[in-house]
């Protein structure tokens, strides 16, 4: 039997936009999921102020110094590719300077006095880190 | 009708994508963390699962209202008002404060006063208080350890929410609250059937459920001896529902003169402790049945990892024997010790792992 081909079925304009919204449709569904990241994004030092987040710096490359305050308190931190360091602190327990060079997702450096709190996430991960540190 | 089938399904992908943006149900992925500075210490929510927004909400709500009770700082506070009453009188105190006065007795008595509440002024004459450092004199330390001791405070029987003290007696639950405010979390995770979260108060680790991927959560144990790296570890626990308590010589200390005092202060002297320890680690299981009555595990690992230090490992190692064949309670030790080596108690030796840069020698105890 010949087929014939039914002028009904025949492609126009509306399916052309039918297919059209299919589509990107399809492309935001795609973006949206693997927009997510599993924590496989670039590591990136999140400041907190006083439990307010103030700035994210991605490690990618060097950031340099910056300087922040929180209840009257002065942090020097140096932003290095792959590292944060707080170089000096003006507060009177040196906590964070002791706490050295933070390189891996979920390590963090706080100053209790300043009530500042710099956290690192994303990065690769890494299995043999613990989930949470107890001392 | 094709038309109509693929317009439906392109319906359906819209659909999908506005699922994809919603809060998801799953509680692999469902988050929410949390940092709080409460209590002298750094805490970390982070909780999983549909409720895990209200629930660390309510928990950094708990914290405060009882820091609000606890605190020696603020003159409002139940402990606050209760040191300045005059000796002897019943000061009126709320029932979360009442019920940590009697387990701090509890456990002093059990740990015959190797664990004490009422170290207060000594700490304070060391300057731990107020961050002034200083070594006071013999002298000093005798007259002072004279308002020392458990049974210089009284809880009435009759008076639910009252307690007095003796002349010069001052108290400090700062040994026990961050125990029992991981007691109270566990509580709300609970309620908000919470299926998985980790919860950090620094020496103060609840884990609950297992990780995302269905294995045990990693709990690294801080090294003492390399106290300021951020990744230098005594050894590592997989742990599902259970509170690990960590106390050490180094979490607290100031140099004089070439020597190191630290803040854990043995009752019966006055100084730091020196016993041969740098670390207690306490575990306990958290057994997730409302109807279990066990409440108090993260309590209790507080007050023991305080007390076990003080008492060191001859002194500990016999405790923990003693408690498991009478089944008082059920808990594990890690002990770090002075000489390089990590003791770990038989009940969690299959859930240990040494870290093999560490440089210790490992031993398990039965």
């Amino acid at each position: 039997m010949p087929m014939r081909r039914s002028p009904k079925l025949r492609p126009n304009g509306w399916d052309a936009l039918v297919i059209l919204a299919v589509v990107l449709l399809a492309a935001a569904c795609a973006v949206t999921v693997w927009g997510r990241g599993g924590g496989t994004g670039e590591l990136t030092a999140v400041v907190s102020i006083d439990g307010r987040e103030v700035e994210r710096v991605a490690l990618g490359s060097a950031a340099g110094e910056r300087v922040y305050a929180g209840n009257g308190y002065t942090l020097t931190v140096d932003f290095e590719p792959g590292g944060v360091t707080v170089r000096e602190a003006d507060c009177p327990t040196q906590d964070c300077v002791h706490t050295g060079t933070i390189t891996r997702s979920g390590q963090s450096i706080v100053c209790l006095p300043g009530r500042i709190i710099i956290q690192l996430t994303g990065g690769p991960a890494d299995a043999s880190a613990p989930d949470v540190v107890i001392g | 009708m094709r038309r109509l089938t693929v317009l439906l399904l392109a319906l359906a992908m819209l659909a999908g994508l506005t699922a994809c943006g919603m809060e998801p149900a799953d509680p692999n992925t469902a988050q929410e963390s949390i940092q709080v500075i409460a209590m002298d210490t750094v805490m970390t929510f982070s909780i999983y699962g549909e409720k895990s927004t209200h629930a660390v909400y309510a928990a950094e709500d708990e914290v405060r209202r009882l820091e609000g009770l606890l605190s020696r700082t603020d003159p409002e506070s139940d402990v606050s008002r209760l040191n300045a009453a005059p000796a002897g009188e019943a000061v009126t105190v709320s029932e979360d404060t009442r019920s940590l006065l009697e387990m701090a007795r509890f456990y002093a008595m059990m740990t015959e006063g190797a664990f004490d509440c009422t170290l207060a002024p000594v700490s304070s004459a060391w300057g731990f208080t107020e961050e002034s450092f200083r070594v006071p004199s013999r002298t000093e330390l005798d007259g002072l350890l004279q308002h020392v001791g458990w049974e210089k405070f009284q809880l009435p029987e009759g008076q639910n929410l009252t307690a007095s003290h003796d002349e010069g007696v001052e108290i400090d639950l700062g040994g026990i609250a961050k125990g029992y405010v991981t007691d109270v979390i566990a509580g709300i995770l609970e309620e908000n059937h919470v299926p998985r979260a980790t919860i950090s108060l620094g020496g103060n680790v609840l884990v609950w459920g297992d990780r995302p991927d269905g294995t045990p959560w990693r709990v690294g144990i801080q090294d003492p001896a390399r106290a300021d790296a951020a990744d230098g570890y005594a050894g590592f626990l997989s742990l599902t529902d259970a509170f690990a308590v960590t106390s050490g010589s180094y979490q607290r200390y100031f140099e004089e003169d070439g020597q190191r005092y630290h803040h854990i202060i043995d009752p019966a002297t006055g100084c730091p402790a020196d016993s041969g320890l740098t670390s207690v680690t306490v575990v306990e299981k958290r057994e997730r049945d409302a109807n279990s009555n066990i409440l108090g595990s993260g309590t209790e690992c507080d007050a023991l990892s305080t007390a076990l230090f003080v008492m060191g490992e001859e002194k500990a190692l016999e405790f923990w024997r003693t408690e498991r064949e009478s089944r008082q309670m059920s808990f594990d030790l890690v002990l770090v010790t002075e000489d390089g080596r990590v003791v770990v108690t038989d009940g969690i030796a299959d859930v240990f792992t040494p870290d093999e840069t560490s440089g210790y020698a490992y031993e398990t105890v039965s």
